[in-house]
């Protein structure tokens, strides 16, 4: 079977002018060759911190953006050369409190969008209802988006995603902001799209999110992808391990280089929680990388030291903060 | 009449409807868009009942009635773009398999046929507080010319809309050409009252047309019809330019990226 | 800070600010088109009608159209500062009121000044109407002062600003009183009896007549008294404006509506 959704080698550069008198050009690249592949009824996460390209790399598919450099592809057509074609064909959902019209109904906003989106008339209202019920938002229809919270217009949201039917749905980051309650239910819809046999793209940085729905995920950092499976792989890719945490109050960058120059640490991070930082260091079975840390600690006002085995949000945090 | 022109038609009958739903739900900016060419109109009819031709006052009142229209029409249209952008919108509706022009062009006549109520307004202020009688000689003409020079308006807001789009000041310009197009498009003042050079400007726009039109079948001085015949085709025009210059701009910000920046 | 201070400093800040956001794309077609297209709209009109002469529009309408860059910039600085939620920092702060407001405002009788003065002199080129030369210092004085004085009506609104969610509506419909009830281009005495009463109260009206006067070749000691009373008015607003930037003040703190946008 075909990939559903193919990105290969995909790069976005953008220019930005600062200054007013003086006008200079920066150029960002904020997609460095991002190459994946989603398989018919997937629901493929991308996972990374803020800026990391995810965002980008949506646009991308969903024909809004052109690519600088490589070529995406969606149900086995072009994005570029066949715009039209998949627009048909996509749905796109994206986090945050716009994307509505604030002064209609939801009910209008969705009739709308149905026309917009080429739902047949004589579908439509029965197609409406159905969805409405669905992210159950029935009942609250008529009232105006203006009124809305947050998790509601997410779900006015899927339910708009979803209007024409399409085979593939890209979610940007859709329970962001949302309440934890809101946020649980707007995931149980989202694995009750993959039952349905819908392909998904989800991006996120909720890494719990991304384990607990995606089938496979791919980690994005800094405009490229630096590792890919699914959440079992990439949890199994750091079982071996041993992480400690130490917390200090207050430290020089010389001594962070220094813990990561202690052979076998991976990576070293540095965290703030509460009134204090906390010192992240995760190293290979081999090491006890203790005593060596305390060493170059020395002089450091330091807290609690703790020793734990590494969780998939360790893996994530040492994926996307390494050179 | 292909099953694809129906299925664009209707859909941009629904943007229309929607749109004015939207645009309509504004208390205080309904009020002000009723407000705006009443100020000017009043002045106006202080003057021409000064200069003592009872007939300037007629052609005055039509002229202000459909100034309001303008206005109504080209403020918004210059920050349409904008507008759409920061709700968070404009891409939604790029995304989708509808043509964006077809959206744009819905969203400009709905702006321009709010103008009904401006007209409605000064032509009641003209008749209750400055007793200006406006005759109906052609009401069939009327009839016709109206909504023409109202949707020409609307897709003369279409053309502006994207033509301003690359402008993150495009609100300004909009509001810019406000007074140019009154003045130039011989609402309150005839065109002969112009230097040579200014007459093919004031042809190349719809709502002169549509003033004459409106003009001529209100008070029976000529026939509406072949300006009504001009305003038609100026508006087919205004929606090929239109089209050809939306699908430049959107290739442009999709290179650019320059659709969701506010 | 003394108050000189607070009044220069807030004065060059605000200066800055309202000028930092005035990107030539925003003041050309705003502050310099639209105004010289509203002089020849009304002398084109005046033309048609048979009335008048071009001078009575360009003096009439090159004033009157100031109240844009006054009402409107004083609004804003004002409901600026309550957007950027800076407004609360602004009011807790010890720095004494009066100089505070007035150093804002300073900016925008200048800007409002710079505004008249331009359209006169672009609509005077246009429109070939002469101005003679002894004019010209007496004029600056007298577009100062119905800059001033408008901007006087705008501490007014302002303040109302703060209450009312849709400012640009109610400062709209400010303007197109002024055009009507100024004299801009009509002349005063030829409105009904209540009109007549009414300019006589607004800024501008004053202003334009003095303006006109001199254009048409008075002196300044002529017009001098129709000058004390445009900026008698001014500063009755700028009074009532200081006060009732004041009321709203306390008003804010005891009803919470301070940082309400």
């Amino acid at each position: 079977m075909p990939p559903v959704v193919e990105a290969i080698d995909l790069h976005r550069t953008y220019k930005t002018t600062t200054g007013t008198f003086r006008r200079r050009s920066l150029e960002v690249e904020a997609v460095r060759g991002v190459s994946f592949e989603i398989a018919e009824g997937e629901l493929f996460g991308l996972l990374g911190p803020n800026g990391a390209g995810k965002t980008t790399t949506i646009k991308m598919l969903i024909t809004l953006l052109i690519p600088t450099a490589g070529q995406a592809r969606v149900l086995g057509r072009d994005v570029v050369e066949d715009a039209h074609w998949v627009r048909e064909r996509i749905g796109y959902v994206f986090g945050g409190d716009r994307g509505l019209y604030e002064r209609l109904s939801a009910l209008d906003n969705l009739r709308y969008f149905a026309e917009l989106y080429g739902v047949e008339p004589k579908q439509q209202r029965a197609r409406i209802h159905e969805l409405l019920e669905l992210v159950g938002l029935e009942g609250r229809e008529k009232e105006r988006v203006e009124g809305y919270s947050r998790g509601m217009r997410q779900r006015l949201h899927i339910a708009r995603g979803l209007l024409h039917d399409p085979p593939v749905l890209f979610l940007d980051e859709p329970t962001i902001g949302v309440d934890p309650v809101g946020a649980r239910e707007l995931r149980s819809m989202i694995a009750g799209l993959k039952a349905a046999g819908k392909t998904v793209l989800l991006t996120t940085h909720y890494m719990f999110e991304a384990d607990a729905l995606c089938d496979r995920i791919a980690v994005v950092a800094k405009g490229k992808i630096v590792a890919e499976g699914t959440p079992r792989d990439l949890k199994a890719s750091v079982a071996e391990g041993v992480v400690v945490e130490i917390e200090v109050y207050g430290i020089e960058e010389e001594k962070v280089e220094a813990l990561r120059a202690i052979p076998g640490v991976t990576s070293v991070a540095v965290e703030d929680r509460d009134q204090a930082q906390v010192v992240v260091v995760q190293a290979d079975t081999e090491t006890e990388p203790t005593h060596a840390v305390l060493a170059r600690l020395d002089g450091v006002s330091l807290g609690r030291v703790t020793t734990r085995e590494p969780t998939l949000e360790d893996a994530y945090v040492a994926l996307v903060t390494q050179e | 009449m292909s099953a694809r022109a129906i299925r664009l038609a209707r859909t941009g009958a629904v943007g229309w409807w929607m749109n004015l739903k939207m645009v309509s739900q504004s208390a205080f900016d309904g009020l002000l868009a009723i407000l705006w060419p009443l100020f000017f109109g009043t002045v106006a009819f202080f003057m021409f009942r000064a200069g003592g031709d009872p007939e300037t006052l007629v052609y005055a009142s039509l002229g202000a009635a459909v100034m309001g229209v303008w206005t109504a029409t080209s403020v918004p249209a210059g920050s349409a773009l904008q507008r759409h952008r920061w709700n968070g919108t404009l891409e939604l509706v790029v995304a989708a398999p509808t043509p964006f022009s077809l959206t744009l062009l819905s969203l400009t006549t709905a702006t321009s046929t709010v103008g009904i109520y401006c007209m409605t307004a000064t032509l009641l202020w003209g008749r209750f507080a400055f007793g200006i009688d406006v005759p109906f000689e052609d009401p069939v003409a009327l009839a016709v010319a109206i909504p023409t020079t109202i949707v020409s308006i609307g897709l003369l807001g279409f053309l502006l809309a994207v033509a301003f789009a690359r402008y993150r000041t495009a609100w300004t310009l909009g509001a810019m050409l406000e007074y140019p197009v009154w003045l130039v498009g011989g609402f309150l003042v005839p065109l002969s009252l112009f230097p040579d050079w200014v007459r093919p400007i004031s042809w190349l726009l719809a709502p002169t047309w549509g003033m004459n039109a409106i003009r001529d079948a209100a008070t029976g001085a000529g026939s509406a019809w072949p300006d009504i015949a001009m305003c038609v085709a100026l508006g087919a025009g205004y929606t090929t330019a239109g089209v050809l210059v939306t699908n430049r701009v959107l290739a442009a910000a999709r290179r650019r990226a320059t659709l969701s920046l506010t | 800070m003394t108050s000189l201070r607070i009044f220069a400093v807030g004065g060059l800040i605000s200066f800055r600010a309202l000028f930092g956001f005035m990107s030539p794309w925003i003041f050309v077609p705003t502050l310099v088109v639209t105004p010289l297209f509203q002089i020849l709209l009304f002398a084109y009109i005046g033309r048609s009608a048979g009335i008048q002469d071009d001078a009575f529009y360009v003096v009439g309408n090159a004033i009157q159209y100031a109240a844009v860059p006054c009402l409107f910039a004083m609004t804003f600085t004002i409901a600026g500062e309550r957007f950027n939620q800076t407004l609360g920092p602004i009011l807790v702060s010890p720095a004494r009121r009066l100089p505070l407001f007035l150093g804002r405002s300073v900016p925008v009788i200048v800007n409002g000044a710079f505004v008249a003065a331009l359209s006169l002199l672009l609509g005077s080129l246009v429109l070939d109407v002469e101005v003679p030369g002894s004019a010209i210092a007496p004029l600056a004085l007298v577009i100062v002062l119905a800059s001033a004085s408008c901007t006087g009506l705008g501490l007014v609104l302002a303040g109302i600003g703060l209450r009312v969610r849709e400012q640009a509506v109610m400062l709209n419909i400010v303007f197109g009183l002024l055009l009507v009830f100024t004299g801009a281009n009509v002349p005063v005495d030829e409105l009904p009896a209540w009109m007549e009463a009414t300019s006589r109260l607004l800024p501008f009206t004053h202003a334009i007549e003095a303006a006109r006067e001199l254009v048409a070749g008075g002196t300044l000691d002529a017009v001098s008294g129709l000058l004390v009373r445009e900026l008698a008015i001014g500063a009755v607003y700028a009074v009532l404006g200081y006060a009732f930037l004041r009321f709203m003040e306390r008003q804010g703190r005891v009803h919470a509506t301070l940082e309400k946008v």
